[in-house]
Parts: structure tokens; sequence; C-alpha cells
């Protein structure tokens, strides 16, 4: 009989182990917090977004409590790796915990918003006031706008005052004086210019103004045009007026080879300010993308991330969420985002507070009537056509190919 | 599954190995060219530290000693991530108490009960396990954990930081356990013991290679996990080191000097718990040695 | 298998002996409790690998999008998504580099990692403690790990090339990480680095698995260095051989933050494998369904390798 019962305990322990053990550990954490709120008073919006270090984190933690005071609420804030913030989006509206207000990078908008996630703005009655139209219709799908965005930033050409001085050479404005610049520039271990033409949407980012200035289309990229930015880039990088290297370089990593003496000149935004700052010795200046010829209208895309307002089925809490969106692209929370975290207002009419405050934001500004977005044309496909870009853009510099054959194996898959 | 090559094991000696230890050879060769294997085998952690304390916007062209000091790096980290750290190190260790609560009786189930070819069926099984790819794996937890409420708990990281080292146990532990010979065991039956008390009692200790080795492991596995860390988390309270780092590395600006800082640091309370279970190995080496 | 199964002990005897007459009465029970042992192991690998594979294969065979996730719908498409994954320009180069990994890899980290065990499998001053820091870039988190590797191989300013600059003999700084044929190399190169200190630890625990009187044994025959090493300790350790190279390529197959953090699968594709490729297809260009079916194809050739690895290795231990 003993044998029996400690046999029958055996096996009845073996099994349970697992759910015990469960049990004892959530049992000692406690559960997650449901914010389950009724129809009624909404007294709480949870905001989602990926504005994880700072100064972002710190700045918009600011604008979004200024905003959750004037819109009555308090804010439950989750900020995620920015890499991560989709696959987080795509697993909360499977489970249906989508948050309140949602930010999104402004590339995204159309493709969360072509699944159904996102609410219409026009059925809460919000004003796009005096957001730029390239700004616009990258949060407009189906001419239904999705999505509102505070700030913008966009790439321009950085270069080392010193060592342009000592040389005696003027920063480039057009293509054929980049090309004389940067070959001039290189000498020793200091590249003429450095630029990302990494194998991600960033190296794609990198070389859009170069392509639309010189008249080419995401919708075709194996056409001349393209093929003639595809060249300039390859030029430089056969003259050695700029490393090899550039196809690894994620726009971090080509700041901090201009911040360490390694470049001249380099391809990047406002977004470095900080980190830029952090070397006392480096004087820089900033002036737009070389133009392919004098004369020539400069394009370029735009960055920076759009509010809108997830489906989640809880039409109270939507309405004040839409509320506190409306708050986010007011002027004070524009000015103050612009200013904190080094980037221009969508909304030309208030860049000229911002440049007052932030005069290294001057060249960026005065590009915001002309930006184009990278969605607008394509729409939810784009990033199908992104990835074809730099990989024609990597197969022209170190694959061997020409930029022709590379732009026309990309677009013909 | 490979045949299992009878070993005859020296368990006795194990045990009498322990008490009359004997003393390293001194073997100075031996020592610097150990010594040169793992310089350049920590090289890289060198460059790591290296690069923790150097001032920022050095990062691509370092100097080969950091004359520059800085610790700024450090200031950031230490007040940042220590919570962190904790976290890590409370699910690390969930991790391997579960794991191996769960693989060792597997394990010494398949080397010494006779299941026959169930037992090529379900270690083929486990093997396939190792195949999944841990995306898939954690998309599908994503689902089930918010359901069961989950997501952000200890015991949520826990169970899922134990994917890599429950699998991998079992296979190791097995073919570890195949050369515990039978008649221990049977010595045991023979006493009264049931197959349990023959289990703990025996079996375990005689394993305590394989299970330092497993514990070892499943350590490092779960120590290092990112994926179940970033998708089964959401807050700041509960975040594991790997995430934490991770959160240094924003849209396009990336400040290295604290993610080295915090890797450096991160290392050390695994440096210490590394050296005390290789103790335990070493004894066993001793004990080895020494045959009756 | 179980006909040529040998059986620990040299009498093969199994413990609890069913057959035992004293016993007679507890062979049902003991059966059962022999069961248990195997099924929290059971459980566990269902919950945590069983519904997620399952729930992977079915996805290979739907129109899975961004869509699909709010709305729940995903068209069944057949082998839609496996014909755009074969197809893809891409596939091919993946499927090449995926090979040249795994075999490079397996092939570098098991060589200097059973040398290493070998090494310290000799005790000398401070071996334990020079060994147990050998499992130290395991704790270093990937993240950190390949921002130093990109350092450490940047062209210009990486220290490796600094060092090579001393070399009177070489010409020119190779471009480990910008070329589209070193690229794969110095993946390859990092990825043996990883895998040293698992191959070291395992094969070094099987090592001191092998009685010492073997050796004494074989010595009394003529059988020391390298006759011991092929008769004695070969032999012995096949076991652990067996899992460390198995799991090794496993593991290698599906290896994947290292290639994302060092070039991610550039430049020019020269990196892209069959698991990087997938990551993409998944989660950069949102297409589940097809990122699904190259998960299933990486599986398919996993399991391939196994069988077909298991049986032939088997084959040569019976002879």
């Amino acid at each position: 009989m003993t044998r029996f019962s400690r046999s029958r305990v055996a096996i009845a322990a073996a099994a349970a182990l697992p759910l015990v053990l469960v049990a004892a550990c959530s049992g000692s954490d406690g559960g997650t917090g449901g914010d389950g709120g009724g129809d009624g008073d909404v007294t709480e919006l949870h905001v989602l977004d990926y504005y994880n270090n700072d100064p972002n984190k710190t700045v918009w933690q600011g604008v979004l409590d200024a905003c959750a005071t004037e819109v009555g609420v308090e804010l439950n804030r989750e900020s995620v790796p920015g890499g991560d913030l989709i696959a987080k989006v795509l697993q909360m509206s499977s489970s249906r915990t989508l948050p309140d207000v949602l930010m999104l990078d402004n590339p995204d908008v159309q493709q969360i918003a072509e699944s159904g996630a996102l609410a219409p703005l026009s059925q809460f009655g919000l004003d796009p006031g005096g957001i730029a139209e390239g700004v616009l219709s990258a949060s407009t799908y189906e001419d239904e706008l999705y999505a509102l965005q505070p700030v913008t930033n966009t790439i321009a050409l950085f270069y080392n005052t010193q060592t342009l001085a000592a040389a005696g050479i003027e920063p480039p404005t057009t293509w054929e004086e980049l090309e004389t610049a940067a070959a001039a520039l290189t000498e020793g271990d200091q590249y003429g210019l450095a630029l990302s033409a990494i194998n991600t949407y960033e190296g794609t980012w990198q070389f859009l103004p170069f392509m639309w200035s010189n008249g080419g289309d995401e919708a075709d990229i194996a056409t001349p045009e393209v093929a003639g930015a595809l060249q300039l880039w390859k030029d430089l990088l056969d003259a050695g007026s700029m490393s090899q290297s550039v196809v690894t370089w994620s726009q971090a990593d080509v700041a901090d080879q201009f911040s360490s003496g390694n470049a001249a000149m380099m391809v990047n935004g406002p977004w470095n300010f900080g980190t830029l700052a952090e070397n006392a010795e480096l004087e820089y200046g900033i002036v737009p993308i070389p133009a392919p010829a004098a004369g020539d209208t400069v394009v370029s895309p735009f960055g920076g991330e759009a509010w809108a307002v997830p489906q989640t089925g809880d039409d109270a809490r939507m309405a004040v969420a839409a509320e506190f969106v409306q708050c986010l692209v007011g002027e004070d929370a524009v000015v103050e985002a612009a200013v904190g975290t080094n980037t221009v207002p969508t909304d030309p009419s208030l860049s000229d507070t911002v440049v007052e405050q932030v005069p290294n934001l001057a060249s960026f500004a005065e590009q915001v009537p002309d930006l184009r977005a990278r969605t607008g044309e394509l729409g939810p496909e784009w990033p199908t056509q992104a990835t074809a870009i730099y990989e024609a853009v990597q197969n022209a510099l170190v694959g061997g190919m020409s930029p022709e054959d590379a732009l026309a194996q990309a677009q013909n898959g | 599954m490979s045949a299992a090559v009878p070993i005859a094991r020296r368990a006795a000696g194990d045990a009498a190995g322990r008490a009359s230890k004997i003393t390293t050879p001194r073997r100075p060769g031996h020592t610097i060219l150990g010594v040169i294997i793992i310089a350049v085998m920590l090289f890289p952690l060198y460059w790591m530290l290296n690069v923790s304390l150097q001032p920022a916007g050095n990062a691509s062209a370092t100097p080969w000693l950091p004359l520059d000091l800085s610790f700024d790096g450090y200031r950031t980290a230490l007040a940042e991530q220590g919570g962190n750290l904790v976290t890590s190190l409370i699910v690390s260790l969930g991790a391997v108490v579960f794991s191996l609560l769960i693989a060792a009786p597997a394990a010494y189930a398949l080397a010494h009960f006779r299941f026959g070819k169930w037992v090529v069926v379900f270690l083929f099984a486990v093997l396939t396990t190792q195949m999944v790819p841990g995306i898939v794996v954690a998309n599908a937890l994503y689902s089930a954990y918010s359901d069961l409420g989950l997501l952000n708990t200890y015991a949520g990281l826990i169970l899922a930081d134990s994917a890599a080292g429950i699998p991998f146990s079992i296979i190791l532990m097995r073919a570890f356990m195949m050369s515990i010979p039978a008649s221990i065991v049977e010595a045991a039956y023979v006493d009264g013991a049931g197959p349990v008390r023959a289990f703990v009692s025996v079996v375990l200790p005689i394993s305590r290679n394989a299970l330092i080795t497993s514990a070892l492991f499943t350590f490092l596995f779960a120590w290092g996990d990112f994926l179940f860390a970033l998708t089964l988390t959401t807050s700041e309270s509960m975040r594991p080191i790997t995430l934490g780092l991770y959160s240094y590395i924003g849209g396009f600006v990336s400040d290295w000097s604290p993610i080295m800082a915090t890797a450096v640091l991160s290392s050390l309370p695994a440096i210490a718990l590394l050296v005390l279970a290789q103790r335990y190995v070493a004894a066993g080496v001793t004990g080895g040695a020494v045959k009756s | 298998m179980t006909s040529t199964e040998i059986r620990p002990g040299s009498g093969g005897l199994a413990p609890p002996a069913p057959a035992r007459p004293a016993r007679h009465r507890s062979v049902g029970r003991s059966r059962l409790v022999q069961i248990a042992f195997l099924i929290p192991a059971t459980a566990y690998l269902v919950l945590f690998f069983g519904y997620p594979v399952v729930k992977n294969i079915t996805m290979g065979f739907q129109e899975y999008t961004t869509r699909t996730f709010y709305t729940g719908e995903a068209p069944w498409v057949g082998f839609a998504n496996y014909v755009t994954a074969v197809t893809d320009p891409v596939f091919d180069r993946a499927l090449l580099n995926t090979g040249l990994f795994t075999v490079g890899s397996i092939v570098g980290q098991f060589t200097i990692g059973l040398l290493i065990a070998l090494f310290f499998h000799r005790r000398f001053h401070l071996s334990g403690v020079l060994r147990s820091l050998l499992l130290l870039p395991w704790l270093v988190p990937m993240i950190a790990a390949s921002a130093v590797w990109r350092w450490i191989l940047d062209t210009d300013h990486g220290v490796l090339n600094r060092t090579l600059d001393l070399l009177p003999f070489l010409d020119g700084r190779p471009a480990w990480l910008t070329s589209t044929t070193l690229a794969l190399v110095a993946v390859i190169i990092v990825n043996i680095w990883l895998g040293i200190p698992f191959n070291a630890t395992i094969l070094y625990g099987g090592l001191q698995e092998i009685p010492e009187e073997l050796y004494e044994a074989g010595s009394l025959d003529g059988a020391t260095g390298a006759r011991a090493f092929w008769h004695i300790t070969w032999p012995l350790l096949r076991p652990v051989v067996t899992v460390v190279l198995v799991l090794g390529v496993v593991y290698t197959l599906k290896v994947l933050d290292v290639i994302l953090g060092l070039t991610n699968g550039g430049p020019a594709n020269a990196t892209q494998t069959i698991s990087t490729f997938s990551y993409h297809m998944s989660f950069r260009e949102f297409d589940f369904g097809v990122g699904a079916a190259l998960g299933n194809i990486l599986v398919l050739i996993s399991l391939v390798f196994a069988v077909v690895y298991l049986r032939l290795n088997r084959r040569s231990i019976d002879e």
C-alpha cells in the first residue's frame, strides 16, 4: 500500500510541477494591470511611441503631459525601441489591445491604415491646419487622413568648417562641385564625404534626394535619371572620395565618422546635433544637399512621426484621443517639440519661431515646402520598392554592376 | 541518436577523489599558451571595455588604450540599468531551475528506461524543436500570453527563456547519463529505493557535471535572450538587461559608450557565477583523476 | 535502432528490471512512474514548440499580411508563398550562403573547440580560471558584440587592419565587411568566435568522462599522442561529438542576430541566408506568409540533415 501511494504521488508531482511553478511565480508578481475603463468618463489614455531615448524621450514627455493637462486625462505612456514598433503594433492589433494614441513613423502610416487598425480623422472633425501638402500626403490613405504630424526632419550636407577653410574650399552646391570638393578634401585618413548606402531603408532614404532632384521616380527606377544619381555615388566611391564602408554605415556611423574627423563632409540630419555637440573641438556648418546643376530644385524626403487614433472600439476614448492628437499639432506643442528635439515644424508658418532658437535648423526648415513623401506615390507598396532601391545601390557600389544594370535588375525583380 | 558507448565510469572514485585532493602540476609552458589562447578569444571584450572608457564620438577609430578616460558611460549605465540587471538575474536563474526540473527526469528516463523505439521518436522530436526559429515561437507565444495574463511576469519570461534550455539539456544530459552504469542504479533498487528516490539520491549526484554544464548553458541562453524579452514584456519595470541596452539605440542615433559600459557591467555578476560553477566542475575533474 | 543500441553497463541491465518475480505486482505501476518522468518535458515541448510550429506551417499556406493582424482574414493560397520564395532572385544566393556559412562555421568552431578542449584537458596552473573565462563571449549581448566586431573589422580604421598594416608582405587593406567576397568570410569568423566556447566546453565535459586507466592501458600497448587520440579518445567521445555537431548545425542554420548585426545580409546580398531572408520578408516587407514559407524550408533543411547524419553515424558505429 505504501509503495502504491508513493508512486501515485510521484506521478502527480512530476506532471503538476510546471503548473505549480507557473502559479507560484505569477502569484508573486501580480498580473498586468488592465486599464479597462468604461464608456463614461475617460480619465486615462494609453499612448505608444518609440521616443525611448533622450533627448526625445524627455522632451516628448513634456509635450505629452502638457496636452494631457489640456485635455484633462492621465497618461499611460509606453515607449518601445524604434525598430520594433511595427511588430508591437501588429501584435496589439491581433490581440485587440491597441493603444488610444499611437505614434507611427510617417512611411508606415498608410501600411497600418490599410490594415484597418486606424480611425479616419475626419470622423472627429480634426483640422490639419497649415501642415505642408507633402507631409499630409504621407498620412493620407484612399483620400482619408489618418494621422497628424507635428514636426519633421530631413537630410542636408554637413561640413567641417575648419577643414574646408584650411583647404580653401566653399561648401558645394552642385554635383560637380561636390565631386571636386570631395576629391580635394580626401587625404591621408580623411575622406572627402561620408554618407549611408547601407542595405536598410536608411540607405534608401539617403539616396532619395539625389534620385528625386535628378528627376527620378520611385515607381520606375530603371530610368536614366535614377541611373545618373547612382552614377554620382559610384563615381565618388571609385574616385576614393568616400570609403567603401559606406555600404555598411548606418547614419549613426556616418555621424561618428564625421565627428572623429574621418570625413570632411557628410549627408545627415539634425537628430545628430546632440551627438556632434559632445565633441567640443568640432565646428561644422550645414547647407542643402547639392543639386544636379546650378538652379535645380533639391527634393528631399521628410522624416518624423505622425500621431494616429487606433480603432479601439471605445468611441468615447477615441474622441478624447482625437482631441489629444489635435493638441499635439497646436503651436505650443509643435514649437516645444521642434526646439527640444531639433526638428522643424510641418507647418512652415511656425518655422521662424523655431529657427530663431535653433539657427542650425535653417537649412532644414527652408526645404519643408518642397519635401516629398516616400509613400506619396506607392502607398503601402513602398517597402518593396525601398528594398529594390537599396539593393540596386549596393549592387552598383560594391557588387560590380553598372548603375543601369543594377537598377534594371532591381526594378524587374 | 547514436548508440551509447559503454564507458566504465568512475562513480565510486568520484566520491573518494573529492576527499584526497591532488595538487595541480605547474607546467608553465601550458599556462602561457593558455593565457595566449584566452587573450585572443577575449580581445573583442577588451575592445568593448576600451570603447566604454572612451569619450563619445570615438567609436570607429578607437586608440589601443583608453588614455583619455571617460566614465560618462558607466554613470549613465549604473543609474539606468541596475534594476534591469536584477530582472535578468532572476529570470535567468529561474530558467535554470525550471529547465533542470523538467529536463533532468526526462533525460534520465530516455537514457535508462526501456522505451524501445519511443526513445528515438522522442529525441528526434526534441531535436526538431531546436530547428524552429525563435521568432516563430515568440510570435505564437505573444497571443497565448496575452490571453493568459503572462505578459510582463517573471513566470512568463522564465517559461519562454527555458525554450532553448530544456531541449538542449535533455539532449546533453541524456548523452552523459548514458554512461552511468546500470549496476549502480540497480544497487539502489536492491536497497529498496523506488525509481524516484534512485533518481534523486543516486543518479543526480553522479550526474553533477552534466547538470552543471546544462545549467551553465541554460543560464547563458536565458541571459542573452533578446527576442522573448522584446515580445513578451511591455513595461519598464519588467525589463531584462538585453532590452535595456537596446533602449540606447534610437531611430538613427546610437550612444555607444553607455551600451558598452552596460555590457561590461552586466558581465560582472555572470562572471562570478561562471567562476563559481567552474569550481564544481573542477572538483569533478580532480575526483576523476584519482582512480581506485 | 533498439536492436543495435548498446545498453549502458556491460550486462545490458536496465533499471527497475521489471521481470523480477519479487516486484511482480508493481510492473504496471512502475511503467507509469517511468512515463511520468517524461510528462513535464512532453507537455512543455508541445506547448512551446508544437503549437508555434503548427501555426507557422499553416501560415506558409496563407496570404498573411499586416491586414491579417487586424481583420483576422488570411485567405488560403496553396503553395503560392513557396513559389514566391523559391523564385525570388535572392533565394539561390541565400541557399548557397546558408550552406557555406554553416559548413564554414561548424568546421571552424568544432576543430578549434576540440583543440582547446584537448589542451585544457591536461590540467595546469590556472587552467580552471582560464577555462571559465572562455565562456565570457557568451555573456556579451549580441548588440554589443556585433558593434564591437564591426569596429574591429572596419576597413580604414579597424584594429584588425591596423594590425595587418604592420605585416610587411601584405599589400592593401582587406575590405572585411564591404567586399562581396570577404563579407561572408568575416561573418563566418565572428560566428566561429561565438561558437568556440560552446564546442570547447561540451567537448571538454566529454573528455572528462573518459577514464584515465584506458590511456594507461593504451600507453602500455604503445598508444600515445595521436594514436591514443584516434584509438581511445575519438571513439569514446563520439556520443558527445554527435550532440555537438548536430546541435551545432541546427543552431547555425538559423543564426540571425550575428548576420543582422554585422552586415544585415549585405553588401549586395553577399551574406543573405535563408534565415535573414525569412526575417526580411516577415518584418521588413510584412509578407508573413512568404516569411513563414522560408522558415519552414529552413526547418526542412535541418530535418534532412539530422536524419542523414544520424543514419550515417549509426551505420559507422555499427560497423
